[in-house]
């Protein structure tokens, strides 16, 4: 059936490669993601359930739910997270509504700034708040010099100081997210509660707070799962009875093999739990979702000059309270021999010196390595974003699922299951990708894929399919359609969620601190390593660099992205 | 143009002869060298510096120096893991029956320096139980002396009216309660030979009953043992249990009031330093080892608070300088061979039961915190 001519040929020889085309897309994009998430999870699992032969047990398990140690452990972290989400829920909600529903001088200002203490760089962040919190810190040298007081008050030793400091640091995920979750509202439905007589707190209450509840849960699970997950902040606060700090501390435990395989139980374990918090969330939310889909313009009340003048200072009082570990970290940075007075005497550049002049590998490979896993992210996350938003392919569930997965997952966790996942030799090449430098952009790309497929996916789902169908009309291939038409409409959401990858892998400091070889070291490896050869100075350096990047990005994607960026956690 | 030519192949010939008359001459150096350490950067980076600058001097190689940093298990962990195909070519610190099992399974090749640097050091120091200082096998050899101690901020003891301290009992003080910072035994196997010296001086019972005080005594286990001189020197606790001397003395240069004292039968540790079976720059790692028993190596230690592995040399240095500071530092003393080393700590005893020592610790310390402190 062949036509003899070779035009007509040519018209239809790229139909099969058209089509295969996107079938091997999509295979490459579920091979990066079974070998890059599916199999190093599933190792760390086969590591959990079996003992030092090979064999299937259960006992690793039973030794874990026997010791009052770890069980107790295991309870305070479920305590600290709740605990976390409950404070961080009450901050975060009422900023929301103030920022959303009022007008009041300033807001646009604080709705910024509200958005600063997540990029509160790991490890110096808390020794920050140590530093202005601690027992010699600012705080308590005042209280001691000048109004003589005899012992300082503990404010920061012990599992209330991790409450706290998560507090302020995880706050505006809840802002956030409850701040998507109102503007998309709608106003009639609070319009007919109040026309059958419902007073401001019954609306708020049976209308407005239901209202919420997806964006809202979205937030609290990523708070409970980033306090559950994180150990630097506890370890730092003499706090090791918890789930994260015994992973990491057992972890860590080369030399001695039963704590090390308890190590990698509790990461496996904390992987489990997670992916039940997960679950439960949705649930609550299917539950409870009767949202409506379109973005509705709130009018903001202006409030009374009193009431402004309350708002600001409780508002101000709380970002400055949250702002204390950026103010901790600078002085650090800059001060020398910093011990029981207000701020440092004497100042330096010494320390920017020998992270900057001296050691600029850090810097360096900080960009190197998220920029690299930012291209990653884009190239496998928009795929998955189109996939997700424009196709029914079969697994598109699952696809989902995974992408949520990575947010719940612990870094710790990702870090471990690669090294007993990828320490084994890449048949052909003679090296194992653990000692390869591939991995850590690698790592990071997994880590923040999310980021990237949400704010593609949020992008694609505003671009009407009517568009995409009009260029297809005119004779437009699925890539000329996607290049001229769909691209244009949605690489606002590609940067916002690009940028927010790349600006969270610089702040990664759990999966790429056990694989970090010499040489590959990052802003935060060096944070961790500085102050583990007890230079808290370097580290507060670094830091400060640290914070420096990330809230220029943070500026760079307020402007892009303005109020929207909730939809990028949940 | 011929003239060019062959002047150009005079050259060549002249470079190739002279570059092999160089190599057979001096036997130099691979141009890389990369250490896995538990001891600390301040240490470490000194000594890397020192001895790129002395290749450099010596043979003229630009030798790239790196370090893996990480705590002792995990640096052993590592090389076992590497099974005989290290990263790295050199292992260094830590506690020697570490070494002994590497060397078992055959991950060290021998030290093989000089004859003569080999005989400076001393088979072993202290009594009634010697420590050794080399491995009689060859396979590792021990750097520099580092007593672990005790620190304290003057200034936090005069405000909690507690004199400064002198002896192991005095960390015990009731006006000290919630003003300790230690590193728990389970955490750390440097602090964890601190524990053993407790627990070997006064006996299993008493011994326990001590380190249960001292827990009750304490406001913070630190997650490293690094961190515990470190809170001390910023004043958010008063004392630091079982510090090495340097560490503390590198807060003491950052600028920081901090004081050490290595009350009696304080545990000391010879560095151990071994080159790894397999190590890509083998001639490097050797010169290494050789450099740093030098006096121009041996300098590298004595301005950093620790002290000279042979007795051929002894912290000194002009007024002011770093080196009387470090003598001033850690009490007068300079060099360990001057004056008896009372020990009693026993390493083959510790080693047998470190695990053991460990679940006690975890069982009747670190579940019962709480309970303890109300106790004492």
């Amino acid at each position: 059936m062949t036509p003899p001519d070779g035009r007509a040929t040519v018209l239809v020889a790229p139909r099969p490669w058209a089509k295969a085309l996107p079938a091997l897309g999509v295979a490459l994009i579920w091979a990066f993601l079974i070998v890059f998430l599916v199999y190093p999870l599933l190792r760390l699992f086969y590591d959990a359930f079996t003992d030092d032969a090979g064999r299937f047990t259960l006992l690793n398990f039973y030794e874990f739910f026997t010791d009052r140690f770890y069980l107790r452990s295991l309870w305070n972290s479920i305590l600290l997270g709740v605990g976390t989400v409950v404070a961080t829920s009450v901050l975060g909600v009422a900023i929301a509504f103030l920022l959303v529903r009022y007008d009041f001088w300033g807001r646009s200002v604080f709705s910024y700034l509200t958005l600063i203490p997540i990029i509160s760089p790991p490890l110096v962040g808390v020794l920050g708040f140590t530093f202005i919190m601690g027992r010699a810190g600012t705080i308590n040298v005042f209280l001691m010099d000048y109004l003589d007081m005899l012992t300082p008050i503990n404010f920061v030793y012990g599992i209330h100081g991790v409450l706290l400091v998560e507090t302020l640091h995880l706050f505006p995920m809840i802002t956030l997210n409850v701040v998507d979750a109102l503007g998309k509202v709608d106003p009639s439905l609070e319009e007919a509660a109040e026309s059958v007589g419902a007073r401001a707190w019954r609306k708020t209450w049976t209308i407005t707070l239901p209202l919420t509840t997806p964006g809202y849960m979205a937030g609290a699970l990523l708070v409970f799962i980033w306090t559950f997950a994180d150990f630097a902040t506890p370890l730092i606060l003499g706090v090791h009875d918890l789930l994260a700090s015994q992973a990491y501390l057992n972890v860590v435990q080369f030399v001695d093999r039963r704590l090390f395989r308890m190590g990698i139980v509790i990461s496996a374990l904390m992987v489990i739990l997670a992916v039940l918090f997960l679950i439960a969330a949705k649930q609550y939310v299917a539950i409870k979702d009767y949202s409506s889909l379109a973005y509705s313009k709130v009018e903001r009340r202006r409030l009374s000059p009193v009431k402004q003048i309350l708002v600001v200072a409780a508002l101000s009082f709380v970002m400055l309270l949250s702002f204390i570990p950026y103010i901790g970290v600078t002085l650090a940075a800059f001060g020398k021999g910093w011990s029981l007075t207000l701020v440092p005497l004497q100042y330096t550049l010494q320390y920017f010196e020998r992270v900057i002049v001296e050691t600029p590998k850090y810097i360096l490979n900080s960009f190197l390595y998220s920029g690299i896993a930012v291209g990653l992210c884009i190239l496998v996350g928009v795929p998955i974003a189109w996939m997700l938003a424009r196709t029914r392919l079969p697994g598109n569930g699952a696809l989902d699922a995974l992408n949520t997965l990575i947010l719940a997952i612990p870094g710790t966790a990702v870090g471990i299951a690669y090294i007993r996942a990828f320490h084994v030799e890449i048949p052909g090449l003679g090296v194992a990708l653990t000692s390869v430098w591939i991995i850590m952009p690698l790592v990071l790309a997994v880590r923040r894929l999310p980021y990237t497929v949400r704010g593609s996916y949020a992008s694609l789902l505003l671009v009407h399919t009517s568009m995409e169908e009009a260029a297809a009309n005119v004779g437009a291939t699925g890539f000329q359609t996607f290049r001229d038409i769909t691209l244009p409409l949605i690489w606002k959401g590609v940067l916002v969620g690009g940028l927010f990858s790349f600006m969270t892998s610089l702040q990664e400091a759990s999966a790429t601190l056990f694989l970090s070889l010499g040489g590959w070291e990052m802003m935060t490896v060096g944070i961790f390593n500085f102050y583990i050869a007890g230079s808290a100075n370097e580290a507060a350096a670094l830091g400060f660099i640290l914070i420096v990047v990330a809230a220029l990005s943070l500026i760079v994607i307020n402007r892009v992205a303005g109020t929207r960026m909730g939809g990028m956690f949940g | 143009m011929k003239r060019t030519t062959l002047t150009a192949v005079a050259l060549l010939l002249a470079a190739l002869v002279g570059g092999a008359g160089l190599a057979q001459a001096q036997a130099p150096i691979e141009d890389e060298l990369v250490l896995q350490t538990p001891v600390s950067k301040f240490i470490v980076d000194a000594a890397l510096k020192a001895f790129a600058q002395y290749a450099k001097e010596k043979w003229n190689v630009n030798l790239k120096t790196n370090a893996l940093y990480a705590g002792t298990p995990v640096s052993y962990g590592r090389i076992v893991e590497w099974k005989g195909k290290p990263e790295v070519d050199i292992f260094w610190g830590g506690e020697s029956a570490l070494f002994d099992k590497l060397a078992e399974q055959k991950l060290l090749v021998k030290v093989e320096i000089s004859k003569a640097a080999w005989d400076a050091i001393p088979a072993s120091i202290g009594k009634p139980k010697p420590v050794p200082l080399k491995d009689p096998n060859g396979f590792w050899v021990g750097t520099a002396l580092e007593p672990y101690g005790l620190v304290y901020h003057p200034r936090v003891l005069k405000r909690l009216g507690v004199a400064e301290l002198k002896d192991w009992e005095d960390v015990l003080n009731p006006k000290l309660k919630g003003n300790v910072a230690q590193c728990a035994p389970t955490r750390s196997s440097s602090s964890h030979a601190t524990y053993e010296v407790i627990l070997q001086e006064k006996g299993d019972a008493k011994g326990w009953e001590w380190l249960q005080r001292l827990a009750a005594n304490s406001g913070i286990f630190t997650a490293r043992s690094r961190d515990v001189p470190s809170v001390v020197a910023k004043g958010e606790f008063a004392v630091g249990f079982a510090v090495p001397s340097y560490m503390a003395f590198e807060e003491k240069l950052a600028g920081f009031d901090i004081k050490f004292v290595a009350p009696k039968n304080a545990f000391v540790t010879p560095e151990p330093m071994g080159i790894l079976a397999g190590a890509k720059h083998p001639k490097a790692a050797r010169a290494f080892v050789e450099f740093l028993l030098t006096e121009q190596g041996q300098r590298v230690f004595m301005e950093r608070g620790l002290f000279p592995i042979t007795p051929k040399y002894k912290v000194q240095g002009p007024p002011g300088s770093t080196a009387e500071l470090a003598v001033e530092f850690t009490g007068g003393v300079r060099s360990y061979f001057d004056a008896p080393v009372s020990n009693i700590y026993d390493d083959d005893i510790a080693q047998k039961r470190y695990k053991e020592v460990n679940e006690q610790y975890r069982k009747d310390i670190e579940a019962v915190l709480d309970d303890l402190k109300k106790k004492y």
